[in-house]
């Protein structure tokens, strides 16, 4: 593996440090042994059966059904969320503050709401062919299948690409192309000499959250009518196929640690880096307003689809329903409260993970930080029923608590602060704490005050991720949350499930603003960072 | 939210606390019942209908509780109740909260979900399920976890309420509440008449190529081809599902957007439960939406939504009540009123329009536990390569 090779710190304690190993493998065990249940489970279905599942037809499909999907969503955001990027963070693109909130702000839309938007919209007689029914347009090109599941994944995870692509752009020292240019390179050599090395393992890091998220999710497949897997394991489920559904869990995870070694290879040759300094900006000229032009569709397509479908359900409003669909502002502070504490706890646990893994890379740190991605990959419905499983077993106290929740939410959404404070870390040259070890701290005295202002931003930005992610989570809620807590997804869910979408509008609102609001939280706390 | 229902329930838990002294007095029997002259039979209880519950209101008129018995002369409930839904909260939270406000010390503690995954979490919880009562849409999960030997028998008097075919044979559930098999046709297009009323004439119908929809991950859906697989066999069935794609079905995700669909005119015929037709007329009674049933086959079994108590229930008394009151002419007329099912205790009519129950045609023979396989539907499905 290209991370076994050894950064050089220059450190003379750099041995596997004990406790931070200990804490990284408590994290790591934490988050894999409720999955465990998957193995007890599909031990259950019995060898022959097994092996017939697996070797059918229909599971070949879909397996090759998944693998293109995924392939296609991850090309696609960075081929989006790469360029952006850099237009927000290297050029003088007017305005860059707004651009880059408005093209982060696709996140705080949970898939499966994008996919109706725009399964209601550019459906068989949908908003659109309505509009342009004058003008004589019979039908459109078909949504459905896999362009249509590319296309909604795409835009509701190409963010993720583009806010650690942006935090490694952010902290990265610019006078190396500077260099790079004053010996003659054209800017596009200076980019791909000095700027993709650079940046790579951050743009694998979203790379590879947006590559499992399209994995794992199962409204935009179920929308588009694209038999993925997590399609195949919800009609498992609805027939009571309760084992078989286990058993292609366990293949979709297997896929997943396939897609982890993948993901290794690609971030490739790591260093650190010496702390940014980010002097010039690149000058776009006259490609400013083509410039423009791409931010604004990006995020005209992903936003205005959707948040224009919630307004007209908002306008049809709200037919005479029953009453224990009224909105309460409730929902709104519940929600809040589980993802802010989900997004501490996150934090906490992937400190010491990440730390590990970018400065002590070995096979074992590498080991458990890959181990925290397994439970994100898994399906939210096959990760609350492992839960549901140990919570009733093992740990009835606090079975049905928010604390099994919130316990629930970080397997889910760990790697998403672990794969942005990894980066970080890896931008922090050690030579700085080392310099304040000389001084006289003590190393979590230099840990404080010398490493962790330095990392504030991933380390925020991982935060607010955890936060928004958990804002939008469904299928583990359900399952897991105490009796009568409902937040506002639940309350969209139960809404939208009995068909009166006018009360799912609401709190879709709220819940995309507040959202919003976190987003805002990581543009302003980019301030942090290094001058 | 509180506008309307303050005034029922207020109602409702001073006219319980006044039946209570009457008990208590022994001898003021024979107050006059608002609601119908079943209430003359029960004096000793000193009972008197509850009235409606809810808003009373309804987009298809107004009206009287008459038949079914009475909450007021069904034991008390007090405790805590855990309930597992796998129907929504938004058709019948109300109904829940009601029950909650009309006994002073009943708490009932509500998780709601599809009411598959709650039969996979109440399997996945095993003996530590905090489950008491689980309360479903449809005979199959109900069936599944009979079948997994999860349930307790109700007592015969709460399954006399129902008819004998509404409830499980060896009395491990109850049917609550009724929900027909419909073809809902988009007025526009078609009249009545030009829909068959044999299921099985379907693929063959030239009117409806390229113009029909179906929701074929939808329960309910599964339950009427599991109904076909048992009426018409295995190769029927699987001719039938090629038969139709042949004809060009168009999916969609769920019952509900089959009507609308209908509704809208993008397809002029689909599969669906009676309700969501309803449902929408009850919102939009403008929409060219009829109802037409077939006789006698798969297309026209009547599904029920009902409720069994748990082995792990902590109160089996307290559950087997809860059941009951499920049963009682005020819920009854509650689920005919705001989700437009049909009412299982006989004497409470359904309503909108639909056809009384006595005038449906479902098939003879057809047990309704029968509909739990539907992992063998799947399978069929898949085969045809409709899932």
């Amino acid at each position: 593996m290209a991370t076994e090779q050894q950064t050089k710190t220059g450190d003379g304690e750099d041995q596997q440090p004990l406790g931070l190993t200990v804490a990284s493998a408590a994290v790591a065990a934490a988050v894999i042994v409720p999955l465990l249940w998957l193995v007890k489970s599909a031990l259950d279905v019995g060898f022959s059966e097994a092996v017939a599942l697996v070797t059918r037809p229909t599971t070949v499909e879909v397996f090759l059904n998944s693998t293109v999907l995924v392939v296609l969503v991850t090309a696609a955001c960075v081929a989006l969320g790469v360029p952006l990027a850099y237009l927000t963070v290297r050029t003088d693109l007017p305005f860059k503050r707004f651009w880059t909130i408005i093209i982060a702000l696709p996140l705080v839309i949970p898939s499966y709401i994008g996919a109706f938007a725009f399964v209601s919209a550019f459906g068989p007689r949908g908003v659109f062919q309505r509009l342009l029914e004058p003008l004589g347009v019979e039908s459109l090109p078909e949504i459905y299948g896999l362009p249509g599941a590319v296309l909604v994944l795409t835009l509701y995870t190409y963010p993720y690409v583009f806010i650690t692509t942006r935090a490694a752009l952010k902290s990265m020292d610019t006078t190396l192309i500077d260099a790079a240019r004053t010996l003659n390179h054209t800017r596009w050599e200076a980019f791909k000499r000095v700027t993709i090395p650079q940046i790579r393992p951050a743009v694998a890091a979203g790379a590879l959250l947006a590559a499992l998220y399209a994995l794992s999710d199962f409204g935009t497949p179920a929308i588009m009518k694209f038999d993925a897997f997590t399609r195949v394991i919800y009609v498992e489920f609805g027939s009571f196929g309760r084992d078989t559904a286990t058993l292609l869990s366990l293949q979709l995870v297997a896929v997943t640690l396939l897609i982890l070694t993948l993901e290794s290879q690609i971030r490739g040759d790591e260093r650190t880096t010496t702390g940014g300094r980010s002097g010039s900006v690149m000058r776009l000229g006259r490609w400013k307003y083509p410039a423009i032009g791409f931010a604004a569709l990006v995020a005209a397509v992903a936003l205005v689809v959707p948040l224009g479908i919630l307004l007209t359900w908002f306008a049809e409003g709200v037919a005479e329903t029953s009453q224990s669909l009224a909105f309460q502002p409730e929902y709104a502070f519940n929600s809040v409260l589980v993802a802010a504490a989900t997004a501490g706890a996150a934090t906490v646990a992937g400190l010491p993970v990440a730390y590990l893994a970018a400065r002590h890379p070995s096979r074992v740190s590498s080991v458990f930080e890959r181990s925290t991605y397994v439970g994100y990959a898994v399906p939210g419905v096959v990760l609350g029923l492992a839960l549901v499983f140990f919570g009733s077993s093992y740990a009835t106290p606090i079975y049905q608590t928010l604390y099994l929740l919130v316990f629930a939410y970080v397997i889910r959404f760990l790697p998403q602060a672990v794969g942005s404070l990894r980066a970080s870390f890896l931008r922090v040259d050690p030579a700085l704490p080392e310099a304040a070890r000389t001084l006289g701290e003590t190393p979590s005295g230099a840990f404080r005050h010398v490493t962790l202002p330095l990392v504030a931003p991933g380390l925020f930005g991982g935060a607010a991720l955890v936060f928004l992610t958990t804002m939008k989570e469904l299928p583990a809620t359900l399952l897991l949350r105490p009796a009568g807590f409902k937040t506002l997804v639940t309350h969209i869910w139960t809404a939208y499930a009995a068909g009166y979408f006018g009360q799912a509008a609401v709190p879709a609102l709220i819940l995309l603003f507040v959202s919003g609001l976190s987003m805002l939280v990581i543009i302003t706390q980019e301030g942090y960072d290094v001058k | 939210m509180q506008d309307h229902d303050r005034e029922p329930r207020g109602h409702g838990r001073r006219r319980f606390i006044a039946a209570t002294a009457a008990l208590g007095l022994g001898s003021l029997a024979g107050c006059t019942g608002l609601g119908g002259e079943e209430e003359t039979t029960t004096e000793a209880e000193g009972g008197e209908p509850v009235q409606q519950i809810g808003s009373g209101r309804s987009p298809f008129g107004d009206r009287e509780i008459t038949g079914g018995v009475s909450i007021s002369e069904m034991p008390e409930l007090s405790g805590e109740l855990t309930l597992y839904s796998g129907r929504g909260e938004a058709l019948v939270g109300e109904l829940i909260s009601f029950f909650e406000e009309y006994y002073d010390d009943f708490t009932i503690r509500p998780r709601y979900n599809s009411a598959t995954e709650l039969v996979n979490q109440i399997l996945t919880e095993g003996e530590n399920s905090p489950a008491d009562v689980f309360f479903s849409v449809n005979a199959g999960s109900l069936g599944a976890l009979k079948d997994e030997g999860r349930t307790q028998s109700l007592p015969t008097d709460v399954l006399d309420l129902v008819r004998d075919e509404f409830h499980d044979p060896d009395g491990q559930w109850t049917g609550t509440s009724g929900r027909a098999r419909t073809v809902p046709f988009n007025t526009d297009q078609f009249a009545d008449s030009d829909i068959p009323d044999d299921i099985m004439a379907f693929p063959e119908t030239e009117a409806f190529r390229d113009n029909i929809g179906w929701a074929p991950t939808y329960s309910s859906f599964q339950a009427f081809i599991t109904a076909m697989r048992v009426l018409e066999g295995e190769e029927a069935t699987k001719e039938w599902l090629q038969g139709m794609q042949d004809l060009g079905v168009t999916e969609f995700n769920d019952e509900f957007l089959v009507s609308q669909a209908v509704a809208d005119g993008e397809i002029g015929a689909g599969f669906a439960n009676h309700y969501y037709i309803q449902r929408i007329l009850a919102g939009r009674s403008e929409a060219p939406l009829g109802t037409a049933f077939t006789a006698g086959d798969a297309g026209s079994i009547f599904n029920v939504a009902g409720a069994l108590v748990l082995d792990t229930a902590d109160d089996s008394d307290l559950a087997t009540n809860f059941v009951r009151h499920l049963l009682s002419a005020e819920a009854q007329d509650y689920f005919a009123r705001t989700t437009f099912e049909y009412p299982l205790v006989s004497g409470v009519d359904p309503i909108g329009e639909l056809p009384p129950i006595d005038e449906l045609n479902p098939p003879e023979g057809l047990d309704l536990t029968q509909l739990a396989d539907l992992e063998g539907t799947v399978r069929l499905l898949r085969e045809v390569g409709v899932l």
